[in-house]
């Protein structure tokens, strides 16, 4: 493991985006849009009472904790790997002397802090305005803060073993962006999961999207029970480790392909 | 006369640009169903929650979806491809190609607005059409002739309105090139999937005054299920008239910016 | 020198153009610190210049790069707005971009493009003649034409990405061309390209205007180009006007030395066997060859000093390689 080189591949990676600061600000805002509509949407529908065991505050509560979850972990680096492919710049990642997966990882790096100094100030300031009422206890943080772990793992990977179809295919982005699709019906963006229609729900609890941003959230609030907590680290586990495992044969198989054809 | 035969041979060179990808055909398809299915179950989940949301029946929160995607897909079938040529992320405004279009011998605005078809948004016209006849059958009342007279004219206002908003936003491109205006305002437009009831009264403010976006969906929507007063329809129409005029001149100005500015 | 009987086609007087350019500095803190205050540079990229240009001649217009031909080329187009001065082409302010000035001028850039790049040449010239409103039978001429003086009949059909460098060249003159324009501004045209293709569109360019008498304003960094084509250039450098004239004068004008070659009757063993007139030095040196660079006015002293001192079989004075006048103008900034 090259540390030294790594670290240096985050540095450059974060300078040369803050140069670009105001073009994340900008995406990061279109990307929080849809989180806050569906907040509200929701809170104004609780009105006074509950829906689906939500007060009005909770509902904020929930889609403000999303928003921060949701930009932890949306990898927006894989949109750019299947560019590296095509336009041969992966020369240069497998020229360096370490494991090439370092410049998606700095990037991902790099970007969080980018997109987080944006994020923080907006989510605060939505917070003292719109008054969101969350109850949890530290054992329920803890726990959240370890699926939130997780669910970076599994987002990052998932998108990369996507992205990294391009060895094969001009349009791996397609694909991404119906990752996105499935995130927004069944991480919880539309609506909490809980609330979702009988067969979503299903879909939702064995599928991996709910693990990549909702699951925290569930969990931080205490919207969830004992033993579905238990199953849900199961299940994300699981499909973290395949899609770890699923990257690197897909990498493998790739590079093959890549060096004879020679790109 | 030359303007609708210049038309004629941008529609028909689009087609041969889009042909020459087949691939994308489907991938095209997949997009569209999508976002046909994200945004009925978006309403369809909240009403499985409730049956009434501030005023608005299922049917009717349904018919504003109907109204949202059939503009959208108005809009991606030239003006959106169109201005996107111009002001987009590889549009001429970034990679420096519209010297050329500075030098033609007619209007820049008309070039600008009507140059690029994507003949695949009819099919999205169709989608958005299908949903606004299934909202309209679900609503309790019967459709009365003038009631879908007042709708068309309306549509054809909001869409206007939405005309004047994206040539204003493409020119603010001019005054600080590599911004995305128009994913900046993706995020906004966004709002107006649902009526602008629902929102609290500050959004509501800013979605009619500010950026109008409300009024595009909103309105059209209220004049389908019969509540629209004839006050409403000429602010429609004065907004429109008043917002294209704004944003043509404005667009002449960002052209004459761009003329003293750049290099 | 231009005839004073007929008025120019290209006039401009006093041309100027200033820009406002933001600083950055390189490192994390300046970074921040841009993102809060931004400070700017005025940079003058053309300061008044001032030439006329009468009709059918072909001008060249050359200078490093960052020198201000481009940007003066896009004022002339009516692209930019200058800061101060006037310009007239064809009777027209170029930056009025009134419909009957756009209509009789063209602008071919090397390093861009007006084709469509997924569909064949074909239908972008279609557009093209949809735009210019040409009648159908004079498109259907000019574009025969066009294609048969260029040579790329079998172009025509294919898509254009999938077209070469060279191939796609030919295109941009041919939609540069559809309209008759009366004046041509080229920028770059023989950018990349190989010699070959390079000479095509020199002769090319020759034969379409002693055909029809276009004036062509034209900037290339390939002094091949300008040597070819423009009986005349003009020099720009730091957006000063350094040179207007005949090509064939610039050398004499902006170089302050000669070039002096000599043939030896023996072999060069050790350079300091040699006895040199003061001030000369060697450029080139090989077997009994030599090359010398002496001082204008000394020349004539030099090579009687040569021929008395050396066993001299052969030696010619000769003005310097204009790329090499360039160069050296280019370096130093002043003539």
């Amino acid at each position: 493991m090259n540390h030294r080189g790594g670290w240096a591949l985050i540095k450059s990676s974060w300078l040369s985006w803050m140069q670009y600061s105001s073009f994340f600000f900008i995406l990061v805002f279109g990307w929080m849009i849809t989180p806050l509509i569906y907040m509200l949407v929701w809170s104004g529908a609780a009105g006074t009472g509950t829906l689906g065991g939500l007060t009005s505050g909770e509902f904020i509560a929930y889609y403000l904790i999303l928003i921060l979850v949701n930009q932890l972990t949306y990898s927006q680096t894989n949109w750019t790997v299947g560019d590296v492919i095509r336009m041969g710049d992966l020369n240069h990642w497998l020229l360096r002397p370490m494991l090439p997966l370092y410049n998606p990882l700095a990037n991902e790096v790099a970007g969080k802090v980018v997109t987080m100094i944006f994020v923080i100030p907006i989510a605060s300031i939505l917070a003292v305005v719109l008054r969101p009422e969350l109850h949890t206890t530290w054992d329920k943080v803890v726990l959240s803060l370890l699926a939130l772990a997780f669910a970076w793992l599994l987002r990052f990977f998932w998108g990369y073993w996507l992205a990294l179809l391009a060895f094969w295919t001009a349009r791996a982005d397609a694909l991404l962006a119906l990752q996105d699709s499935l995130v927004f019906l069944m991480a919880g963006i539309v609506a909490p999961v809980w609330m979702l229609p009988a067969g979503f729900k299903l879909a939702a609890s064995v599928l991996p999207f709910r693990f990549m941003v909702g699951f925290p959230v569930e969990i931080l609030l205490g919207q969830i029970s004992r033993q579905d907590l238990l199953i849900g680290f199961v299940y994300q586990a699981i499909w973290a480790v395949f899609a770890i495992l699923l990257s690197a044969f897909i990498w493998r198989l790739g590079i093959q392909r890549y060096t004879a054809v020679g790109g | 006369m030359r303007y609708l035969r210049l038309i004629d041979r941008f529609i028909k060179v689009s087609f041969v640009e889009e042909v020459s990808y087949r691939a994308n055909f489907w991938i095209n398809l997949l997009h569209s169903l999508l976002n046909l299915i994200t945004g009925v179950l978006g309403v369809y989940v909240i009403f499985g929650q409730i049956d009434t949301l501030r005023g608005w029946s299922y049917a009717e929160t349904l018919s504003v979806l109907g109204v949202y995607l059939t503009i959208q897909a108005l809009r991606n079938l030239f003006i959106g491809p169109s201005l996107d040529a111009l002001a987009g992320m590889d549009g001429e405004v970034w990679s420096g190609n519209l010297d050329f279009t500075l030098l033609r011998p007619m209007s820049i605005q008309f070039l600008a607005s009507f140059r690029r078809w994507r003949l695949f948004a009819l099919f999205d016209l169709l989608l958005g059409l299908g949903v606004l006849v299934y909202a309209a059958i679900s609503m309790d009342q019967a459709l009365s002739i003038s009631n879908i007279a007042m709708f068309l004219l309306t549509l054809l206002f909001g869409a206007g309105i939405l005309y004047a908003i994206l040539l204003a936003f493409s020119a603010l491109v001019f005054w600080s090139p590599g911004v995305m205006f128009m994913w900046i305002f993706d995020g906004v437009f966004q709002l107006a999937r649902y009526p602008l009831g629902l929102y609290p009264g500050w959004v509501r403010l800013a979605l009619t005054w500010i950026i109008p976006v409300g009024v595009i969906t909103t309105i059209p929507a209220q004049a389908l299920r019969g509540g629209l007063s004839m006050e409403r329809l000429a602010f429609s129409l004065v907004m429109a008239v008043i917002l294209i005029l704004c944003a043509s001149i404005f667009f002449r100005a960002a052209l004459r910016r761009y003329a003293s500015a750049s290099s | 020198m231009p005839s004073l009987s007929n008025s120019p086609v290209i006039f401009v007087r006093n041309l100027t153009k200033t820009y406002r350019v933001p600083e950055r500095e390189s490192g994390l803190g300046a970074s921040l610190k841009s993102m809060v205050r931004r400070s700017y540079q005025d940079v003058k990229a053309v300061q008044e210049i001032s030439f006329s240009i009468q009709a059918g001649e072909m001008v060249g217009f050359i200078g490093p790069n960052g020198a201000g031909k481009t940007t003066t080329l896009k004022m002339l187009a009516g692209i930019l707005y200058p800061s101060e001065g006037a310009a007239q082409v064809l009777g027209h302010i170029p930056w009025k971009r009134e419909t009957a000035y756009l209509r009789r001028i063209s602008i071919v850039l090397g390093n861009k493009s007006q084709m469509l790049w997924d569909i064949p040449p074909l239908d972008t010239f279609g557009v093209l003649g949809e735009i210019y409103s040409l009648p159908a039978a004079e498109y259907r001429n000019t574009l025969d034409e066009l294609v048969d003086l260029l040579g790329m009949e079998e172009v025509l059909k294919k898509p254009v990405r999938n077209l070469s460098l060279g191939e796609r060249m030919k295109c941009e003159l041919v939609a540069g061309l559809l309209h008759r324009p009366a004046v041509l501004f080229l920028d770059e045209p023989t950018l990349g390209l190989d010699i070959s293709i390079q000479r095509r569109v020199r002769d090319f360019l020759c034969q379409y205007n002693q055909r029809y008498g276009v004036t062509v304003l034209l900037t290339s960094h390939y002094m091949a180009d300008v040597m070819a084509l423009c009986p005349r250039v003009i020099l720009i450098h730091h957006g000063k006007l350094l040179y207007d004239g005949r090509l064939d004068g610039l050398a004499q004008q902006l170089a302050p030395f000669k070039l002096v070659r000599l043939t030896l009757n023996h072999g060069i063993s050790t350079t300091n066997a040699l006895d040199l007139p003061p001030n000369a030095e060697i450029i080139e040196q090989e077997n009994s060859h030599l090359t010398l660079r002496v001082d204008r006015e000394a020349a004539p002293s030099a090579a009687a000093y040569l021929l008395d001192k050396l066993a001299v079989t052969d030696l010619t004075i000769e003005d310097p390689p204009i790329e090499a006048v360039m160069d050296q103008v280019y370096q130093e900034g002043n003539v």
